[in-house]
C-alpha cells in the first residue's frame, strides 16, 4: 500500500492547450488541483472548461504542453489507465448506465478499478448510503429523477476511490440552494478522503461560497485564477463573465 | 414455489423450463415434431451463445454461424467411422491426415467442436474489441463470408459442395436437452459475472464505462470467445443430429433465420434470444408446412413463401418492439423501475 507521502498529491496541467482544425479550444492553460481542495473552473459558454476537462481525464490528448500526477506525465495515458491512477471523471447529465440498477451502476466502478466482487459490492452499499441513494439502489438507472441521476453518477465516480475528481456540471439543472448543497456534501467528502475537486460550473453564484479557489477561463485562456472573493471584485471577470451573462 | 429460488437462479431455472418443455412436446409428438424439436434445442444452444456476446455488449453478430459451422466439421471429422472417411478424403493435406484416424465419443465432439470454433473466435477477437456498431456488425460479416469460402473451396478437407456423410446420429432428444441447458447455465453464469456486468455497462455507455476503469475491450473480447465456444458446441450438436450436411446449412439462410430469433425475442437479453429459438422454431415449422401446402388444400405455394412470411413477421416486431419482446429484460428477475418518476425529496 502507497503511503500517503507516496501517494500523488497534485494534479496538474502545465502550458496545456488543444487545437481542433485550427481552431485553438484551449491554449496553453496552467493550473493545479490539490488533494482535498476544490478547484472551481467556471467561464462563459465555449470558453473552454469541458476541453479543459477532458485534457485532464484523458479522453483528449494535448497537442502541447502536458498533464502531470506530481511530477508524472499523464499525457499519452489513456482515460482508463488514469482512471486506475486515481484521476476519475464524470460528465454533464450523468450519463449512468440506464438500464441497470443504481446498485450496479456504482458497483461497476469498483470492478473497474479491480476490486473483488464483494469489496465492490460493499463499497457500493457504502457509497450510496453516503449520498443517500440507499432507498433507490435496486431502480434501473434511467427510472430516476434529473437529480438523482447526476448523483448517482457521483456516487459511480467516487466508489472509483478517486485521487482527484474531475466533475462537468454536476449540480446542471437544479435550482441554485440544491446545487449548493450537492457541492457542499461533496467537499466534505474530498476533505474526509483527501480527494482534489476540479468542478466545472457555468454558474458564478453556486461556486462562490463553494471552492477554495476559483479558475476563470474564456476563449480558452486564463482569465485569472485565486481566492473567490478576489476573482469576484476583478475588474477583467466582471466585465466578460457578468457582462456576457446578461 | 419460485418465492424460495434465489433471485439470481430464476431466470437458469425459467429458461431450463422452457427448454425442457420444448423436449417433452417432441417427446411426445410424432417423429417430425421429435425433429423440430431437437433442432429447436439446438438453436438455443446456439442463440444462448450468441447472446453471451449480443445481449452484453450490445452489438449484434451476423457472423456466429461461421463458428457453428467449424463446429460441425470438428464433430464430422472426430465421429464419421475411420473406414468411410478412408474413401471420403483421400486426398487430406498431410499435417490433417491424422484426422482420418481419430475418433471421439459424441460428448467430446461436441466439447472439441466449441474448442476448435472458441480458437477462431480468439484469432478474431483483437479486432472485435476495437471495434462497434456499424463496423463491428460487418467485421461479423466479413468473418462469416472468410469461413464460407474457406469451406466451400477447400474441397480436400471439406468435401466443398459435397455433403460430409455417414455422421453417426449421436444427438438425441435428451442429449440435445442437456446441452441447452447447460447452455443456458454458462451463458446467464457469464452474464451475471464481473465481466459481464462491466461489459453490460459499457453496453449502456461506452465512455463512461471508461471513465469508470472498465476494460471495454477486454470484455468484449471474452464474451466473443465464450460465445464462439457455445456456437461451436451447438453446430457439432447440428452435425450428430442431421448425420449428413454441406456448407450451405452455415450461410446467410441460417444466419437470418438465428437474427429472427434474437431479434424477436430481444437481443439484448438471454430470456429473449432463449424464448425467441423456441417460437421461431415452431414458426417456421409451420410456415413450412404452409408452403408445403397442408393449411391450402394440398397446393403446395411458391418456394420462399416461408421466409418472405418470416421476414414479415421480423418487420412487424422490429417496427412494433424495436428491442423484441423482452427488451432488455430477463424472465424472472424483476428490474424494479420507479413507479411514478421518482419525486425529489421535499425539503425540511
Amino acid at each position: 500500500m502507497a503511503t500517503l507521502s507516496e501517494s500523488p498529491s497534485v494534479l496538474s496541467m502545465r502550458d496545456a492547450g488543444v487545437h481542433f482544425d485550427g481552431v485553438k479550444a484551449v491554449d496553453g492553460v496552467s493550473l493545479t488541483v490539490s488533494r482535498g481542495e476544490v478547484l472551481g473552473l467556471i467561464g462563459p459558454n465555449g470558453s473552454g472548461k469541458t476541453t479543459t476537462l477532458n485534457l485532464l481525464s484523458g479522453m483528449l490528448r494535448p497537442t502541447s504542453g502536458a498533464v502531470l500526477l506530481d511530477d508524472r506525465d499523464l499525457s499519452r495515458l489513456s482515460m482508463r489507465r488514469r482512471v486506475r491512477e486515481g484521476v476519475v471523471r464524470t460528465y454533464q447529465s450523468g450519463r449512468v448506465f440506464g438500464r441497470l440498477t443504481v446498485f450496479e451502476n456504482v458497483e461497476v466502478a469498483g470492478l473497474g478499478v479491480g476490486l473483488r466482487r464483494g469489496a465492490a459490492r460493499d463499497m457500493a452499499r457504502t457509497t450510496l448510503a453516503q449520498l443517500g441513494l440507499e432507498d433507490v439502489a435496486h431502480l434501473t438507472a434511467d427510472s430516476l429523477t434529473a437529480g438523482r441521476i447526476r448523483t448517482t453518477a457521483i456516487a459511480r465516480a467516487l466508489a472509483a476511490q478517486p485521487r482527484f475528481l474531475l466533475l462537468d456540471e454536476p449540480a446542471a439543472g437544479q435550482n441554485e440552494s440544491e446545487a449548493v448543497q450537492l457541492i457542499e456534501s461533496i467537499r466534505g467528502f474530498a476533505r474526509e478522503h483527501s480527494i482534489g475537486v476540479l468542478l466545472v460550473e457555468h454558474d458564478m453564484s453556486v461556486v462562490m461560497g463553494t471552492c477554495d479557489r476559483l479558475h476563470v477561463l474564456d476563449s480558452g485562456r486564463t482569465v485569472i485564477e485565486g481566492e473567490p472573493q478576489r476573482v469576484r471584485k476583478d475588474p477583467q471577470v466582471i466585465e466578460i463573465y457578468f457582462g456576457k451573462r446578461e | 414455489m419460485m418465492v424460495l429460488v434465489p433471485e439470481r437462479a430464476r431466470t437458469p431455472l425459467i429458461l431450463s423450463a422452457i427448454a425442457a418443455l420444448v423436449a417433452v412436446l417432441g417427446a411426445v409428438g410424432g417423429p417430425t415434431v421429435q425433429r423440430v424439436a431437437v433442432l429447436a434445442l439446438v438453436s438455443i444452444v446456439f442463440v444462448a451463445g450468441l447472446s453471451t456476446f449480443s445481449a452484453n455488449s450490445g452489438i449484434m453478430s451476423f457472423g456466429h454461424v461461421a463458428f457453428m459451422a467449424l463446429g460441425a466439421y470438428t464433430a464430422a471429422f472426430l465421429t464419421i467411422p475411420a473406414p468411410l472417411k478412408a474413401t471420403l478424403f483421400t486426398q487430406l493435406p498431410e499435417p490433417l491426415a491424422f484426422l482420418r484416424d481419430v475418433q471421439s465419443s459424441f460428448v467430446v465432439a461436441v466439447v472439441v467442436g466449441g474448442l476448435v470454433a472458441a480458437v477462431l473466435g480468439l484469432a478474431t477477437a483483437p479486432a472485435i474489441a476495437r471495434l462497434t456498431g456499424l463496423q463491428s456488425g460487418i467485421a461479423t460479416l466479413a468473418i462469416l463470408m472468410v469461413v464460407y469460402n474457406v469451406l466451400s473451396s477447400w474441397t480436400s478437407v471439406t468435401r466443398g459442395s459435397s455433403s460430409m456423410i455417414g455422421i453417426p446420429q449421436a444427438t438425441t432428444l435428451w442429449a440435445a436437452l442437456g446441452f441447452a441447458v447447460a447452455a443456458i447455465a454458462v451463458a446467464w453464469a457469464y452474464h451475471s459475472s464481473r465481466s459481464g456486468l462491466q461489459l453490460r455497462a459499457s453496453r449502456e455507455d461506452y465512455w463512461s464505462s471508461v471513465a469508470s476503469g472498465v476494460a471495454v475491450g477486454r470484455h468484449r473480447a471474452t464474451a466473443w470467445v465464450l460465445s464462439a465456444f457455445l456456437c461451436g458446441a451447438a453446430g457439432a450438436l447440428y452435425a450428430c443430429f442431421v448425420t449428413s450436411f454441406n456448407v450451405s446449412a452455415f450461410f446467410l439462410s441460417a444466419t437470418f433465420g438465428f437474427i429472427v430469433m434474437v431479434v424477436l425475442g430481444g437481443y439484448l437479453s438471454l430470456s429473449g434470444a432463449v424464448l425467441g429459438a423456441a417460437v421461431v422454431s415452431v414458426l417456421q415449422e409451420v410456415l413450412r408446412r404452409f408452403q408445403d401446402g397442408q393449411f391450402t388444400g394440398g397446393s403446395a405455394l411458391p418456394a420462399g413463401v416461408a421466409d418472405l412470411l418470416l421476414a414479415g413477421v421480423l418487420l412487424f416486431v422490429l417496427i412494433k418492439f424495436p428491442l423484441g419482446l423482452m427488451g432488455a429484460r430477463e424472465l424472472g428477475l424483476r428490474r424494479r423501475r420507479a413507479s411514478v418518476k421518482q419525486k425529489e425529496p421535499v425539503e425540511a
